[in-house]
């Protein structure tokens, strides 16, 4: 087992593919985060209106959006195992291992990781894109373009000092409420991708499948019976960022519990991933 | 000493096709097995269900008493080249080896060794979405011989190797199978499937014939070549006269591509015929029967695409065209000969 875990990871970081998939989430978070940063009002701000920058609040909102990136692990696990699919490496790989239910939980395994590995990165992108904001603040009134001289400049630097170190302070409040669920949100919808894969076996299908189901089906079943909605998978990521029970949208939003949110999530990812093995993996492969 | 047994291994495709029909056989220790069939006759199938890519309908074949996907770590017994493996275009060969080498618990030593083995040590850091056909079956044989074999399966290895790869992958088998004998008792197996005779008669000791998944012959290649028929083709102006002549002595005899063609006659019985009624001959040829003339009497004159060297007499003869040894076949429509074409 631990040497299937090894060849999965190896087959994982041996093609480039899967390192332009961890840019893109940087990129992708890096555009959201400037974008809600610098748009006026948040994402969650809804009727509250413009939320003040550097408030415990607007970080919330600029964080929020970095569980964006759960969408790039599922296209990830769909990736780990309909990939073996679409360039037929699943004839080698069975070969090596003809107990494919083993060659399954280790792609589980190294998916759940990789999408961990991905939401830290995520968050790291997060706290960079953070405090990039925060020095951008603070930056903007030591520009010589400001003209402040003397004491005037003295004023401006105590002034941002403060202002500093009490954004730094919500900002790592913030990030520490958002950034675990994150990390463990990405990870679980790796699996989550992966079950997709492991029952759809076509590549495009699955990607395509998994995300008009999380970015229209969910949100339409969400807003129509909300109670639903907080079981699927995307709600139920959603409840493992704690700040997101408290900051996100004034209650509107109907979560689970954060490990009932983990352990929904499990449920469909290891249930479509045993249906697979079952059905789909079966099959011959001619 | 290794031993390979089919019994009653059967596979259904949905419900039309039968690909495998009750099909017994063993492949026997210490030389090449060579599987031999028209295509859709049911080798490539045989082969995936002897490596568990397939399951049997019904039946059963086992590798000394074991389905593949019991075996232990099947990479250190049975390697296999089967041509719809797959590689990730973006890997490179050398990756793609040890992600192989890492499932089975093999040093990467072997990688690097296989690779030198096939000659491609030298592009094994390249991305296998850049190799040639010859290449990639080069790599499907180095992966094969990763965890040191004593089963070695290969499906159709000949296509897309040039003259040079096909004769180098000729002395690779023979060697391989011989090496097994002296390290240890029986040697090895060697199944090579392939619908080019004259390469396969080149390379195998056994052959199991298949048509229409069904076995047609088993057994060594001398035994079922030595009862052979002989055959006599004549070129002459003169060839309604002959072949009635022949009718005569009581000999068979047909007109075939401006040939006259007398089965089972020597040029020692034609000669003296030819002589005694004056006909003038411009050409006469004496053959015996090639393992592809066999393969035609076995299969029931299936499609069969022809090999670089097209059989005894040297004509070439389009695919599906029909077979020279038995003309009644001809009139058959021998683009049929699908999975169930036998039946």
């Amino acid at each position: 087992m631990f040497g299937l875990l090894k060849a999965e990871i190896r087959k994982l970081w041996t093609i480039w593919s899967t390192y332009v998939l961890f840019g893109i989430v940087v990129l992708i978070d890096l555009a959201f985060g400037f974008g809600l940063a610098l748009a006026p009002g948040g994402r969650h701000g809804g009727s509250a209106g413009i939320v003040p920058h550097g408030s415990s609040q607007w970080f919330v909102n600029v964080f929020s959006v970095l569980d964006v990136s759960r969408i790039l692990a599922l296209v990830l696990g769909a990736i780990i195992i309909t990939g073996e699919y679409r360039h037929k490496t699943v004839t080698p790989t069975f070969l090596a291992e003809p107990r494919r239910g083993r060659v399954v939980m280790a792609k589980l395994g190294v998916g759940f990781g990789s999408g961990v590995v991905l939401g830290a990165l995520t968050m790291l992108t997060g706290l960079v894109l953070g405090f990039v904001l925060v020095a951008l603040k603070v930056h903007s009134c030591m520009t010589p373009f400001g003209v402040s001289q003397g004491m005037s400049q003295a004023l401006c630097g105590v002034r941002h000092g403060a202002y500093y170190v009490a954004t730094t302070h919500n900002m790592w409040h913030d990030w520490w409420r958002i950034a675990p669920g994150v990390a463990l949100g990405t990870g679980l919808f790796a699996i989550y991708g992966l079950g997709l894969g492991a029952l759809l076996k076509n590549q495009i299908v699955a990607i395509v499948v998994g995300l008009v189901f999380t970015l229209i089906v969910e949100a339409i079943i969400g807003a129509i019976w909300p109670t639903i909605g907080e079981y699927l998978p995307g709600q139920a990521a959603t409840a493992l960022e704690d700040a997101a029970r408290t900051n996100f949208g004034g209650g509107t939003t109907q979560l689970l519990p954060w490990w009932g949110g983990a352990a929904m999530l499990l449920v469909y990812g290891i249930a479509l991933a045993f249906l697979g093995t079952f059905t789909t993996l079966r099959s011959d492969i001619t | 000493m290794p031993t390979i047994q089919a019994r009653g291994l059967t596979k259904r495709f949905g419900r039309d096709v039968l690909a495998v029909d009750h099909l017994d056989f063993d492949a026997i220790p210490g030389g090449v097995t060579g599987f031999l069939g028209p295509n859709g006759a049911g080798k490539t199938t045989t082969l995936r269900m002897l490596l568990g890519l397939v399951t049997p309908t019904s039946g059963s074949v086992l590798i000394d008493g074991h389905r593949y996907r019991d075996l232990p770590n099947p990479t250190t017994r049975v390697g296999a080249v089967l041509e719809a493996s797959g590689f990730h275009p973006a890997r490179t060969a050398r990756n793609h080896l040890k992600v192989i080498a890492t499932m089975a618990g093999l040093p990467f030593r072997r990688v690097d060794e296989c690779l030198d083995l096939v000659g491609l040590s030298e592009a094994g850091d390249r991305a296998v979405g850049g190799f040639s056909m010859g290449m990639r079956q080069r790599l499907e044989l180095a992966r094969a011989m990763l965890g040191k074999p004593d089963v070695l399966v290969l499906d159709e290895p000949a296509n897309g190797l040039d003259p040079q790869g096909i004769a180098w992958l000729r002395d690779f088998l023979k060697l391989y199978a011989s090496e097994g004998a002296a390290e240890r008792d029986g040697g090895r197996i060697v199944i090579v499937s392939s619908h080019l005779l004259s390469e396969a008669q080149l390379i195998v000791d056994d052959v199991v014939v298949l048509t229409g998944g069904r076995l047609a012959a088993q057994g060594r290649l001398q035994d079922l070549l030595a009862g052979s028929k002989r055959s006599v083709r004549v070129r002459t102006p003169d060839a309604e006269r002959l072949i009635q002549a022949l009718h005569d002595a009581k000999l068979p005899a047909a007109a075939r591509d401006g040939y006259v063609v007398c089965e089972g006659g020597t040029p020692e019985a034609v000669g003296p015929i030819m002589v005694e009624n004056r006909i003038e001959v411009h050409e006469m040829v004496s053959s015996t029967e090639s393992l592809e003339s066999l393969f035609f009497a076995l299969t029931g004159g299936e499609g069969m695409q022809l090999g670089h060297a097209a059989g005894p007499t040297g004509d070439y003869r389009r695919f599906n065209d029909g077979p020279p040894a038995s003309p009644a076949a001809s009139s058959e429509a021998p683009a049929s000969a699908g999975p169930i074409g036998g039946q």
